[in-house]
Protein backbone atom coordinates (compact mmCIF):
# COMPACT_ATOMS: atom_id res chain seq x y z
CA UNK A 1 0.00 0.00 0.00
CA UNK A 2 2.80 2.37 0.87
CA UNK A 3 4.96 1.39 -2.06
CA UNK A 4 3.91 3.18 -5.24
CA UNK A 5 3.66 0.60 -7.97
CA UNK A 6 2.91 2.16 -11.33
CA UNK A 7 0.78 0.11 -13.68
CA UNK A 8 3.68 -0.13 -16.10
CA UNK A 9 6.32 -1.20 -13.60
CA UNK A 10 6.97 -4.87 -14.22
CA UNK A 11 7.21 -6.88 -11.05
CA UNK A 12 10.47 -8.75 -10.71
CA UNK A 13 9.27 -11.09 -8.03
CA UNK A 14 8.07 -14.62 -8.74
CA UNK A 15 4.54 -14.48 -10.15
CA UNK A 16 1.86 -16.54 -8.51
CA UNK A 17 1.02 -19.85 -10.12
CA UNK A 18 -1.23 -19.22 -13.13
CA UNK A 19 -4.15 -21.56 -13.18
CA UNK A 20 -3.46 -23.15 -16.52
CA UNK A 21 -5.26 -26.21 -17.74
CA UNK A 22 -3.00 -28.76 -16.21
CA UNK A 23 -1.78 -26.90 -13.18
CA UNK A 24 -1.86 -28.62 -9.84
CA UNK A 25 -1.50 -27.00 -6.46
CA UNK A 26 2.16 -26.27 -5.82
CA UNK A 27 1.72 -27.10 -2.17
CA UNK A 28 0.89 -30.73 -2.80
CA UNK A 29 3.86 -32.87 -1.96
CA UNK A 30 4.51 -36.58 -1.70
CA UNK A 31 4.15 -37.60 1.95
CA UNK A 32 6.99 -38.35 4.33
CA UNK A 33 7.80 -42.03 4.83
CA UNK A 34 10.09 -41.70 7.82
CA UNK A 35 9.57 -44.07 10.72
CA UNK A 36 8.17 -43.21 14.12
CA UNK A 37 11.07 -42.67 16.51
CA UNK A 38 12.00 -45.51 18.81
CA UNK A 39 13.58 -44.64 22.10
CA UNK A 40 17.21 -45.66 22.36
CA UNK A 41 16.90 -47.44 19.05
CA UNK A 42 19.65 -47.77 16.52
CA UNK A 43 19.80 -46.30 13.06
CA UNK A 44 18.13 -47.88 10.04
CA UNK A 45 19.41 -47.65 6.46
CA UNK A 46 17.65 -48.52 3.21
CA UNK A 47 14.20 -47.57 4.58
CA UNK A 48 11.49 -46.41 2.23
CA UNK A 49 11.82 -43.05 4.02
CA UNK A 50 15.38 -42.48 2.84
CA UNK A 51 14.65 -43.95 -0.61
CA UNK A 52 11.72 -41.64 -1.34
CA UNK A 53 13.47 -38.86 0.58
CA UNK A 54 16.33 -38.68 -1.93
CA UNK A 55 13.77 -38.28 -4.73
CA UNK A 56 12.26 -35.40 -2.74
CA UNK A 57 15.69 -33.73 -2.66
CA UNK A 58 15.93 -33.98 -6.45
CA UNK A 59 12.66 -32.10 -7.01
CA UNK A 60 12.75 -28.92 -9.02
CA UNK A 61 15.87 -30.26 -10.67
CA UNK A 62 17.13 -31.74 -13.93
CA UNK A 63 18.64 -35.23 -14.22
CA UNK A 64 20.87 -35.50 -17.28
CA UNK A 65 22.05 -38.51 -19.30
CA UNK A 66 25.85 -38.62 -19.58
CA UNK A 67 28.15 -41.18 -21.22
CA UNK A 68 31.53 -40.21 -19.75
CA UNK A 69 33.12 -38.23 -16.86
CA UNK A 70 33.62 -35.14 -19.07
CA UNK A 71 29.90 -34.93 -19.83
CA UNK A 72 29.12 -35.55 -16.16
CA UNK A 73 31.29 -32.57 -15.20
CA UNK A 74 29.55 -30.37 -17.80
CA UNK A 75 26.19 -31.45 -16.36
CA UNK A 76 27.30 -30.71 -12.79
CA UNK A 77 28.64 -27.28 -13.76
CA UNK A 78 25.35 -26.51 -15.51
CA UNK A 79 23.45 -27.26 -12.28
CA UNK A 80 22.11 -30.80 -12.86
CA UNK A 81 20.73 -32.24 -9.60
CA UNK A 82 21.88 -35.74 -10.65
CA UNK A 83 23.31 -37.57 -13.66
CA UNK A 84 22.27 -40.82 -15.33
CA UNK A 85 25.39 -42.77 -16.32
CA UNK A 86 24.96 -44.85 -19.49
CA UNK A 87 27.00 -46.09 -22.43
CA UNK A 88 24.77 -44.74 -25.18
CA UNK A 89 22.09 -42.05 -24.96
CA UNK A 90 18.64 -43.24 -26.13
CA UNK A 91 19.00 -41.49 -29.52
CA UNK A 92 22.08 -43.64 -30.24
CA UNK A 93 20.41 -46.80 -28.92
CA UNK A 94 17.64 -46.11 -31.45
CA UNK A 95 20.06 -45.43 -34.30
CA UNK A 96 22.41 -48.35 -33.64
CA UNK A 97 19.89 -51.00 -32.59
CA UNK A 98 20.93 -54.30 -31.00
CA UNK A 99 20.47 -55.31 -27.37
CA UNK A 100 20.97 -52.44 -24.95
CA UNK A 101 22.27 -53.56 -21.52
CA UNK A 102 23.49 -52.14 -18.21
CA UNK A 103 26.59 -49.96 -18.66
CA UNK A 104 30.13 -51.05 -17.79
CA UNK A 105 30.50 -50.74 -13.97
CA UNK A 106 34.04 -49.37 -14.42
CA UNK A 107 32.65 -46.50 -16.51
CA UNK A 108 29.94 -45.84 -13.91
CA UNK A 109 32.60 -45.73 -11.16
CA UNK A 110 34.59 -43.16 -13.12
CA UNK A 111 31.50 -40.98 -13.32
CA UNK A 112 30.80 -41.43 -9.58
CA UNK A 113 34.36 -40.26 -8.88
CA UNK A 114 34.07 -37.27 -11.21
CA UNK A 115 31.05 -35.56 -9.59
CA UNK A 116 29.56 -34.81 -6.15
CA UNK A 117 25.90 -34.97 -7.25
CA UNK A 118 23.96 -38.27 -7.14
CA UNK A 119 24.72 -40.77 -9.92
CA UNK A 120 21.98 -42.99 -11.32
CA UNK A 121 22.29 -45.88 -13.75
CA UNK A 122 19.89 -48.02 -15.77
CA UNK A 123 19.15 -51.73 -15.60
CA UNK A 124 17.02 -53.80 -17.96
CA UNK A 125 13.41 -54.42 -16.89
CA UNK A 126 13.39 -57.54 -14.68
CA UNK A 127 17.19 -57.94 -14.59
CA UNK A 128 17.71 -58.10 -10.84
CA UNK A 129 21.33 -59.21 -11.12
CA UNK A 130 22.26 -56.06 -13.02
CA UNK A 131 20.58 -54.23 -10.11
CA UNK A 132 22.63 -56.20 -7.55
CA UNK A 133 25.77 -55.20 -9.43
CA UNK A 134 24.83 -51.52 -9.53
CA UNK A 135 24.01 -51.55 -5.82
CA UNK A 136 27.48 -53.02 -5.17
CA UNK A 137 29.06 -50.34 -7.38
CA UNK A 138 27.45 -47.70 -5.12
CA UNK A 139 25.10 -45.86 -7.48
CA UNK A 140 22.62 -43.57 -5.71
CA UNK A 141 19.52 -44.55 -7.73
CA UNK A 142 18.67 -47.31 -10.23
CA UNK A 143 16.39 -46.70 -13.22
CA UNK A 144 14.63 -49.94 -14.23
CA UNK A 145 14.26 -48.65 -17.74
CA UNK A 146 12.34 -49.41 -20.91
CA UNK A 147 15.15 -47.68 -22.82
CA UNK A 148 17.24 -50.84 -22.39
CA UNK A 149 16.13 -54.15 -23.89
CA UNK A 150 13.88 -55.94 -21.36
CA UNK A 151 15.31 -59.06 -19.69
CA UNK A 152 11.91 -60.32 -18.52
CA UNK A 153 8.69 -59.84 -20.44
CA UNK A 154 6.38 -60.53 -17.48
CA UNK A 155 8.05 -59.49 -14.24
CA UNK A 156 9.66 -56.35 -12.96
CA UNK A 157 12.34 -56.41 -10.26
CA UNK A 158 11.19 -56.80 -6.65
CA UNK A 159 12.59 -53.44 -5.63
CA UNK A 160 11.76 -53.80 -1.93
CA UNK A 161 14.63 -56.31 -1.72
CA UNK A 162 17.25 -53.61 -2.36
CA UNK A 163 18.82 -50.88 -0.20
CA UNK A 164 19.40 -48.69 -3.23
CA UNK A 165 16.24 -46.87 -4.39
CA UNK A 166 14.60 -47.33 -7.82
CA UNK A 167 12.87 -45.05 -10.30
CA UNK A 168 10.54 -46.55 -12.94
CA UNK A 169 8.69 -45.28 -15.99
CA UNK A 170 4.91 -45.23 -16.35
CA UNK A 171 2.38 -44.28 -19.02
CA UNK A 172 -0.68 -44.16 -16.80
CA UNK A 173 -1.82 -44.32 -13.19
CA UNK A 174 -2.20 -48.10 -13.06
CA UNK A 175 1.34 -48.65 -14.29
CA UNK A 176 2.75 -46.05 -11.86
CA UNK A 177 1.01 -47.66 -8.87
CA UNK A 178 2.11 -51.18 -9.91
CA UNK A 179 5.72 -49.97 -9.91
CA UNK A 180 5.32 -48.31 -6.49
CA UNK A 181 3.80 -51.54 -5.22
CA UNK A 182 6.95 -53.37 -6.36
CA UNK A 183 9.05 -50.89 -4.38
CA UNK A 184 9.79 -47.98 -6.73
CA UNK A 185 10.37 -44.85 -4.60
CA UNK A 186 10.24 -42.48 -7.55
CA UNK A 187 8.21 -42.50 -10.80
CA UNK A 188 8.76 -40.81 -14.16
CA UNK A 189 6.75 -40.67 -17.36
CA UNK A 190 8.06 -42.93 -20.08
CA UNK A 191 7.56 -40.43 -22.85
CA UNK A 192 9.38 -41.68 -25.95
CA UNK A 193 13.11 -41.64 -25.25
CA UNK A 194 15.61 -40.57 -27.88
CA UNK A 195 13.10 -38.70 -30.04
CA UNK A 196 13.40 -35.09 -28.85
CA UNK A 197 9.59 -35.12 -29.21
CA UNK A 198 7.74 -34.17 -26.04
CA UNK A 199 4.31 -35.39 -27.19
CA UNK A 200 4.40 -38.79 -25.45
CA UNK A 201 5.62 -37.33 -22.13
CA UNK A 202 2.69 -34.90 -22.28
CA UNK A 203 0.29 -37.75 -23.09
CA UNK A 204 1.53 -39.83 -20.14
CA UNK A 205 1.46 -36.93 -17.66
CA UNK A 206 -2.05 -35.96 -18.76
CA UNK A 207 -3.21 -39.58 -18.44
CA UNK A 208 -1.86 -39.88 -14.90
CA UNK A 209 -3.26 -36.50 -13.80
CA UNK A 210 -6.65 -37.18 -15.32
CA UNK A 211 -6.96 -40.57 -13.61
CA UNK A 212 -5.92 -39.00 -10.27
CA UNK A 213 -8.62 -36.36 -10.67
CA UNK A 214 -11.19 -39.07 -11.35
CA UNK A 215 -10.06 -41.15 -8.38
CA UNK A 216 -10.06 -38.17 -6.04
CA UNK A 217 -13.86 -37.86 -6.14
CA UNK A 218 -14.72 -41.59 -6.11
CA UNK A 219 -16.52 -43.41 -3.32
CA UNK A 220 -14.91 -46.50 -1.75
CA UNK A 221 -17.04 -48.83 -3.92
CA UNK A 222 -16.00 -46.99 -7.06
CA UNK A 223 -12.34 -47.11 -6.01
CA UNK A 224 -12.46 -50.92 -5.73
CA UNK A 225 -13.79 -51.11 -9.27
CA UNK A 226 -11.35 -48.51 -10.60
CA UNK A 227 -8.44 -50.40 -8.99
CA UNK A 228 -9.52 -53.51 -10.88
CA UNK A 229 -9.93 -51.62 -14.16
CA UNK A 230 -6.50 -49.96 -14.10
CA UNK A 231 -4.71 -52.93 -12.53
CA UNK A 232 -3.58 -50.96 -9.48
CA UNK A 233 -3.28 -52.17 -5.88
CA UNK A 234 -6.32 -50.84 -4.00
CA UNK A 235 -4.44 -49.39 -1.01
CA UNK A 236 -2.14 -47.31 -3.22
CA UNK A 237 -5.06 -46.07 -5.32
CA UNK A 238 -6.87 -45.08 -2.16
CA UNK A 239 -3.85 -43.17 -0.91
CA UNK A 240 -3.50 -41.45 -4.29
CA UNK A 241 -7.15 -40.47 -4.17
CA UNK A 242 -6.71 -38.99 -0.68
CA UNK A 243 -3.49 -37.12 -1.55
CA UNK A 244 -4.76 -36.04 -4.99
CA UNK A 245 -1.29 -36.82 -6.35
CA UNK A 246 1.03 -39.81 -6.81
CA UNK A 247 2.29 -40.99 -3.42
CA UNK A 248 5.92 -40.61 -4.57
CA UNK A 249 7.87 -37.95 -6.50
CA UNK A 250 7.01 -37.84 -10.21
CA UNK A 251 9.35 -36.53 -12.92
CA UNK A 252 8.85 -36.06 -16.66
CA UNK A 253 11.07 -38.01 -19.06
CA UNK A 254 11.29 -39.07 -22.68
CA UNK A 255 11.56 -36.42 -25.39
CA UNK A 256 12.37 -33.21 -23.51
CA UNK A 257 14.70 -31.12 -25.67
CA UNK A 258 14.19 -27.42 -24.90
CA UNK A 259 13.74 -25.13 -21.85
CA UNK A 260 10.14 -24.63 -22.97
CA UNK A 261 9.55 -28.42 -23.00
CA UNK A 262 10.90 -28.61 -19.44
CA UNK A 263 8.72 -25.72 -18.21
CA UNK A 264 5.69 -27.28 -19.94
CA UNK A 265 6.16 -30.52 -18.01
CA UNK A 266 6.57 -28.57 -14.75
CA UNK A 267 3.40 -26.57 -15.39
CA UNK A 268 1.58 -29.81 -16.11
CA UNK A 269 2.41 -30.79 -12.53
CA UNK A 270 5.67 -32.81 -12.73
CA UNK A 271 8.16 -32.42 -9.86
CA UNK A 272 11.25 -32.22 -12.10
CA UNK A 273 12.60 -33.50 -15.42
CA UNK A 274 14.98 -36.04 -16.92
CA UNK A 275 16.75 -34.93 -20.09
CA UNK A 276 18.35 -37.73 -22.05
CA UNK A 277 19.59 -37.17 -25.56
CA UNK A 278 18.29 -33.58 -25.58
CA UNK A 279 21.45 -32.06 -24.13
CA UNK A 280 24.48 -33.88 -25.53
CA UNK A 281 22.87 -34.32 -28.97
CA UNK A 282 22.42 -30.55 -29.28
CA UNK A 283 24.73 -27.90 -30.73
CA UNK A 284 25.87 -26.31 -27.44
CA UNK A 285 25.34 -28.83 -24.59
CA UNK A 286 26.72 -26.67 -21.72
CA UNK A 287 24.53 -23.71 -22.62
CA UNK A 288 21.41 -25.77 -23.25
CA UNK A 289 21.91 -27.73 -20.03
CA UNK A 290 22.15 -24.52 -18.02
CA UNK A 291 19.06 -23.08 -19.71
CA UNK A 292 16.97 -26.19 -18.99
CA UNK A 293 18.07 -26.13 -15.32
CA UNK A 294 16.91 -22.51 -15.05
CA UNK A 295 13.67 -23.27 -16.90
CA UNK A 296 12.74 -25.88 -14.28
CA UNK A 297 13.26 -23.37 -11.43
CA UNK A 298 11.56 -20.42 -13.15
CA UNK A 299 8.92 -22.52 -14.99
CA UNK A 300 6.16 -20.09 -14.05
CA UNK A 301 7.93 -16.97 -15.21
CA UNK A 302 7.54 -16.51 -19.00
CA UNK A 303 9.79 -13.45 -18.99
CA UNK A 304 12.70 -15.43 -17.54
CA UNK A 305 11.91 -18.32 -19.88
CA UNK A 306 12.14 -15.95 -22.84
CA UNK A 307 15.57 -14.73 -21.72
CA UNK A 308 17.04 -18.19 -21.19
CA UNK A 309 15.55 -19.76 -24.34
CA UNK A 310 17.43 -17.46 -26.69
CA UNK A 311 20.63 -18.22 -28.59
CA UNK A 312 21.06 -21.85 -27.52
CA UNK A 313 22.32 -23.22 -30.84
CA UNK A 314 20.83 -26.22 -32.60
CA UNK A 315 18.35 -28.40 -30.69
CA UNK A 316 18.63 -32.15 -31.22
CA UNK A 317 17.01 -33.41 -34.39
CA UNK A 318 13.53 -34.61 -33.49
CA UNK A 319 11.72 -37.78 -34.56
CA UNK A 320 8.02 -38.14 -35.21
CA UNK A 321 6.27 -40.86 -33.25
CA UNK A 322 5.30 -43.48 -35.87
CA UNK A 323 4.57 -47.20 -35.61
CA UNK A 324 7.61 -48.11 -37.74
CA UNK A 325 10.00 -45.52 -36.29
CA UNK A 326 13.65 -46.47 -35.97
CA UNK A 327 14.21 -48.29 -32.68
CA UNK A 328 10.46 -48.83 -32.16
CA UNK A 329 8.16 -47.65 -29.41
CA UNK A 330 10.20 -48.06 -26.22
CA UNK A 331 7.27 -46.90 -24.07
CA UNK A 332 5.43 -50.14 -24.87
CA UNK A 333 8.03 -52.13 -22.93
CA UNK A 334 7.05 -52.78 -19.30
CA UNK A 335 3.98 -54.48 -17.90
CA UNK B 1 2.50 -3.32 5.28
CA UNK B 2 5.88 -1.79 4.76
CA UNK B 3 7.20 -1.84 8.31
CA UNK B 4 7.88 -5.32 9.60
CA UNK B 5 8.04 -4.23 13.24
CA UNK B 6 4.41 -3.13 13.43
CA UNK B 7 3.19 -6.13 11.46
CA UNK B 8 1.59 -8.93 13.43
CA UNK B 9 2.82 -11.40 10.82
CA UNK B 10 6.19 -13.06 10.55
CA UNK B 11 7.25 -13.68 6.96
CA UNK B 12 9.37 -16.78 6.52
CA UNK B 13 10.95 -17.33 3.12
CA UNK B 14 11.98 -20.71 1.75
CA UNK B 15 14.67 -20.69 -0.91
CA UNK B 16 12.78 -22.31 -3.80
CA UNK B 17 15.48 -22.73 -6.44
CA UNK B 18 15.64 -26.54 -6.23
CA UNK B 19 15.00 -29.29 -3.68
CA UNK B 20 12.50 -29.99 -0.93
CA UNK B 21 11.11 -26.48 -0.43
CA UNK B 22 7.43 -27.47 -0.62
CA UNK B 23 7.94 -29.89 2.30
CA UNK B 24 9.14 -27.03 4.53
CA UNK B 25 6.19 -24.95 3.41
CA UNK B 26 3.73 -27.70 4.39
CA UNK B 27 5.35 -28.00 7.82
CA UNK B 28 5.19 -24.25 8.47
CA UNK B 29 1.59 -24.04 7.31
CA UNK B 30 0.61 -26.75 9.79
CA UNK B 31 2.04 -24.85 12.78
CA UNK B 32 -0.26 -22.91 15.03
CA UNK B 33 1.71 -20.06 16.54
CA UNK B 34 0.67 -16.89 18.35
CA UNK B 35 1.88 -14.85 15.45
CA UNK B 36 0.63 -15.62 11.94
CA UNK B 37 3.36 -17.10 9.77
CA UNK B 38 3.36 -16.01 6.15
CA UNK B 39 5.37 -18.30 3.88
CA UNK B 40 7.06 -17.00 0.72
CA UNK B 41 8.86 -19.08 -1.91
CA UNK B 42 12.06 -17.20 -2.72
CA UNK B 43 13.37 -17.26 -6.30
CA UNK B 44 14.42 -13.62 -6.77
CA UNK B 45 15.95 -10.78 -4.73
CA UNK B 46 12.49 -9.14 -4.59
CA UNK B 47 11.02 -12.27 -3.00
CA UNK B 48 13.84 -12.27 -0.44
CA UNK B 49 13.28 -8.61 0.47
CA UNK B 50 9.84 -9.51 1.87
CA UNK B 51 11.23 -12.00 4.39
CA UNK B 52 12.00 -11.77 8.11
CA UNK B 53 13.72 -15.15 8.11
CA UNK B 54 14.80 -17.76 5.56
CA UNK B 55 14.99 -21.55 5.31
CA UNK B 56 17.49 -23.04 2.87
CA UNK B 57 16.09 -26.52 2.15
CA UNK B 58 17.65 -29.84 1.25
CA UNK B 59 18.45 -30.50 -2.38
CA UNK B 60 21.70 -30.31 -4.31
CA UNK B 61 23.93 -27.56 -2.93
CA UNK B 62 25.86 -27.16 -6.22
CA UNK B 63 22.61 -26.75 -8.17
CA UNK B 64 21.28 -24.19 -5.69
CA UNK B 65 24.51 -22.17 -5.75
CA UNK B 66 24.54 -22.09 -9.57
CA UNK B 67 20.86 -21.06 -9.70
CA UNK B 68 21.38 -18.44 -6.99
CA UNK B 69 24.20 -16.92 -9.01
CA UNK B 70 22.19 -16.76 -12.24
CA UNK B 71 19.17 -15.30 -10.43
CA UNK B 72 21.39 -12.57 -8.90
CA UNK B 73 20.67 -13.92 -5.42
CA UNK B 74 24.15 -14.66 -4.06
CA UNK B 75 24.96 -11.18 -2.74
CA UNK B 76 21.42 -10.51 -1.41
CA UNK B 77 21.59 -13.86 0.41
CA UNK B 78 24.96 -13.03 2.00
CA UNK B 79 23.57 -9.65 3.04
CA UNK B 80 20.46 -11.34 4.48
CA UNK B 81 22.67 -13.67 6.55
CA UNK B 82 24.39 -10.70 8.17
CA UNK B 83 21.08 -9.27 9.43
CA UNK B 84 18.40 -11.91 9.68
CA UNK B 85 17.65 -15.43 10.80
CA UNK B 86 18.53 -18.35 8.50
CA UNK B 87 18.07 -22.11 8.93
CA UNK B 88 19.90 -24.49 6.61
CA UNK B 89 18.94 -28.18 6.34
CA UNK B 90 21.32 -30.65 4.63
CA UNK B 91 22.28 -28.88 1.38
CA UNK B 92 21.33 -25.65 3.16
CA UNK B 93 23.77 -26.55 5.94
CA UNK B 94 26.54 -26.95 3.35
CA UNK B 95 25.77 -23.52 1.89
CA UNK B 96 25.93 -21.95 5.38
CA UNK B 97 29.35 -23.50 6.14
CA UNK B 98 32.55 -21.51 6.18
CA UNK B 99 34.31 -24.22 4.17
CA UNK B 100 33.52 -27.62 2.69
CA UNK B 101 35.37 -30.90 2.02
CA UNK B 102 34.61 -33.22 -0.92
CA UNK B 103 33.39 -30.23 -2.95
CA UNK B 104 33.03 -30.56 -6.70
CA UNK B 105 36.16 -30.13 -8.82
CA UNK B 106 37.10 -26.48 -9.02
CA UNK B 107 35.42 -25.77 -5.68
CA UNK B 108 31.94 -24.81 -4.74
CA UNK B 109 30.31 -21.49 -3.99
CA UNK B 110 29.18 -21.05 -0.35
CA UNK B 111 27.25 -18.38 1.50
CA UNK B 112 29.02 -18.87 4.83
CA UNK B 113 27.44 -17.52 7.99
CA UNK B 114 28.15 -20.38 10.39
CA UNK B 115 31.68 -21.17 11.60
CA UNK B 116 31.83 -24.83 10.67
CA UNK B 117 33.67 -26.92 8.15
CA UNK B 118 31.44 -29.63 6.66
CA UNK B 119 32.12 -32.62 4.44
CA UNK B 120 29.65 -33.31 1.62
CA UNK B 121 28.15 -36.80 1.54
CA UNK B 122 30.16 -37.39 4.70
CA UNK B 123 28.56 -40.77 5.47
CA UNK B 124 28.85 -42.10 1.91
CA UNK B 125 26.48 -42.69 -1.01
CA UNK B 126 22.72 -43.25 -0.94
CA UNK B 127 22.90 -46.86 0.34
CA UNK B 128 24.46 -45.40 3.52
CA UNK B 129 21.54 -42.97 4.03
CA UNK B 130 19.74 -43.67 7.31
CA UNK B 131 17.16 -42.68 9.90
CA UNK B 132 18.06 -42.36 13.58
CA UNK B 133 16.25 -41.28 16.77
CA UNK B 134 17.72 -38.03 18.15
CA UNK B 135 17.51 -36.25 21.47
CA UNK B 136 17.26 -32.55 20.67
CA UNK B 137 17.93 -29.93 23.33
CA UNK B 138 15.09 -27.42 23.74
CA UNK B 139 12.45 -29.19 21.64
CA UNK B 140 8.91 -29.40 23.00
CA UNK B 141 8.40 -32.76 24.68
CA UNK B 142 12.21 -33.20 24.84
CA UNK B 143 12.14 -36.76 26.12
CA UNK B 144 10.38 -37.96 22.95
CA UNK B 145 13.08 -38.64 20.32
CA UNK B 146 12.96 -36.82 16.99
CA UNK B 147 13.48 -38.90 13.84
CA UNK B 148 16.56 -37.62 12.05
CA UNK B 149 16.41 -38.46 8.34
CA UNK B 150 19.94 -38.38 6.91
CA UNK B 151 20.06 -38.50 3.10
CA UNK B 152 23.53 -38.32 1.54
CA UNK B 153 23.98 -36.02 4.50
CA UNK B 154 26.87 -33.67 5.14
CA UNK B 155 29.01 -34.21 8.23
CA UNK B 156 30.18 -31.39 10.51
CA UNK B 157 33.91 -31.91 10.25
CA UNK B 158 35.23 -29.20 12.50
CA UNK B 159 34.05 -26.13 14.42
CA UNK B 160 36.11 -23.17 13.24
CA UNK B 161 34.95 -20.13 15.24
CA UNK B 162 37.05 -16.99 15.26
CA UNK B 163 37.16 -15.00 18.53
CA UNK B 164 34.71 -12.40 17.24
CA UNK B 165 32.06 -14.99 16.24
CA UNK B 166 29.03 -15.64 18.44
CA UNK B 167 29.32 -18.89 20.45
CA UNK B 168 28.26 -22.19 18.86
CA UNK B 169 25.58 -24.12 20.72
CA UNK B 170 25.27 -27.81 19.87
CA UNK B 171 21.63 -28.91 20.13
CA UNK B 172 21.79 -32.50 18.86
CA UNK B 173 24.36 -35.24 18.38
CA UNK B 174 24.13 -38.69 16.85
CA UNK B 175 24.16 -41.19 19.72
CA UNK B 176 27.05 -43.70 19.49
CA UNK B 177 24.80 -46.67 18.70
CA UNK B 178 23.37 -44.75 15.72
CA UNK B 179 26.63 -43.88 14.00
CA UNK B 180 26.86 -45.53 10.59
CA UNK B 181 28.85 -48.74 10.85
CA UNK B 182 31.37 -47.44 8.32
CA UNK B 183 32.47 -44.75 10.82
CA UNK B 184 34.61 -46.91 13.08
CA UNK B 185 37.14 -44.16 13.82
CA UNK B 186 34.73 -41.97 15.82
CA UNK B 187 35.59 -43.16 19.32
CA UNK B 188 34.93 -39.96 21.22
CA UNK B 189 31.36 -38.76 21.81
CA UNK B 190 32.55 -35.15 21.66
CA UNK B 191 33.94 -35.64 18.13
CA UNK B 192 32.58 -32.83 15.92
CA UNK B 193 31.38 -35.43 13.44
CA UNK B 194 28.63 -36.53 15.84
CA UNK B 195 27.06 -33.03 15.75
CA UNK B 196 23.88 -32.97 13.66
CA UNK B 197 22.19 -29.74 14.80
CA UNK B 198 23.67 -26.51 16.10
CA UNK B 199 22.99 -22.81 16.54
CA UNK B 200 25.32 -19.88 16.15
CA UNK B 201 24.05 -16.35 16.70
CA UNK B 202 20.80 -16.00 14.76
CA UNK B 203 21.32 -19.08 12.63
CA UNK B 204 20.34 -22.73 12.84
CA UNK B 205 21.97 -25.65 11.05
CA UNK B 206 20.78 -29.26 10.75
CA UNK B 207 22.45 -31.94 8.67
CA UNK B 208 19.20 -33.97 8.58
CA UNK B 209 15.69 -33.31 7.25
CA UNK B 210 13.01 -32.37 9.82
CA UNK B 211 10.75 -31.56 6.83
CA UNK B 212 10.68 -35.25 5.86
CA UNK B 213 8.92 -36.31 9.05
CA UNK B 214 5.36 -35.83 10.27
CA UNK B 215 6.74 -34.21 13.43
CA UNK B 216 6.59 -30.40 13.37
CA UNK B 217 8.47 -29.82 16.63
CA UNK B 218 11.65 -28.70 14.87
CA UNK B 219 9.81 -26.10 12.78
CA UNK B 220 8.05 -24.92 15.91
CA UNK B 221 11.45 -24.62 17.63
CA UNK B 222 12.82 -22.58 14.72
CA UNK B 223 9.91 -20.11 14.80
CA UNK B 224 9.76 -19.93 18.60
CA UNK B 225 13.47 -19.82 19.41
CA UNK B 226 15.03 -18.18 16.37
CA UNK B 227 12.50 -16.22 14.31
CA UNK B 228 10.15 -14.60 16.86
CA UNK B 229 12.91 -13.39 19.24
CA UNK B 230 14.64 -11.69 16.28
CA UNK B 231 11.50 -9.66 15.56
CA UNK B 232 10.85 -8.25 18.99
Amino acid sequence: MTTPTGANTPSLSTPTVPHGVGNVSSSSVAPSRSKEPRDGGSSASGTFGVKSGLAQMLKGGVIMDVVNPEQARIAEEAGACAVMALERVPADIRAEGGVARMSDPAMIKEIIDAVTIPVMAKVRIGHFVEAQILQAVGVDYIDESEVLTPADEEHHINKHAFKVPFVCGARNLGEALRRISEGAAFVRTKGEAGTGNVVEAVRHTRAVQSAIRQASVMSEEELYLFAKEIGAPYHLLKETSRLKRLPVVNFAAGGIATPADAALMMQLGCDGVFVGSGIFKSGDPAKRAKAIVQAVTHYNNPKTLAEISGDLGEAMVGLNIEPDMKGGRMANRGW
Amino acid sequence: MSSASSSPNATVGILALQGAFAEHQMMLQRLSMKRRIVVVQVRTADDLAKCDALIIPGGESTTMAILARSAGLLEPLKEFLRKKVVWGTCAGAILLSKSVENAKKGGQELLGGISVKTARNGWGSQVESFEAPLQVEGLRDTSRPFTGVFIRAPVVFELVPSPSDPPIEVIARLPPQCLPRSQTDIADESDARTIVALRQGRHLLTTFHPELTNDNRFHEYFIQECVLPSLS
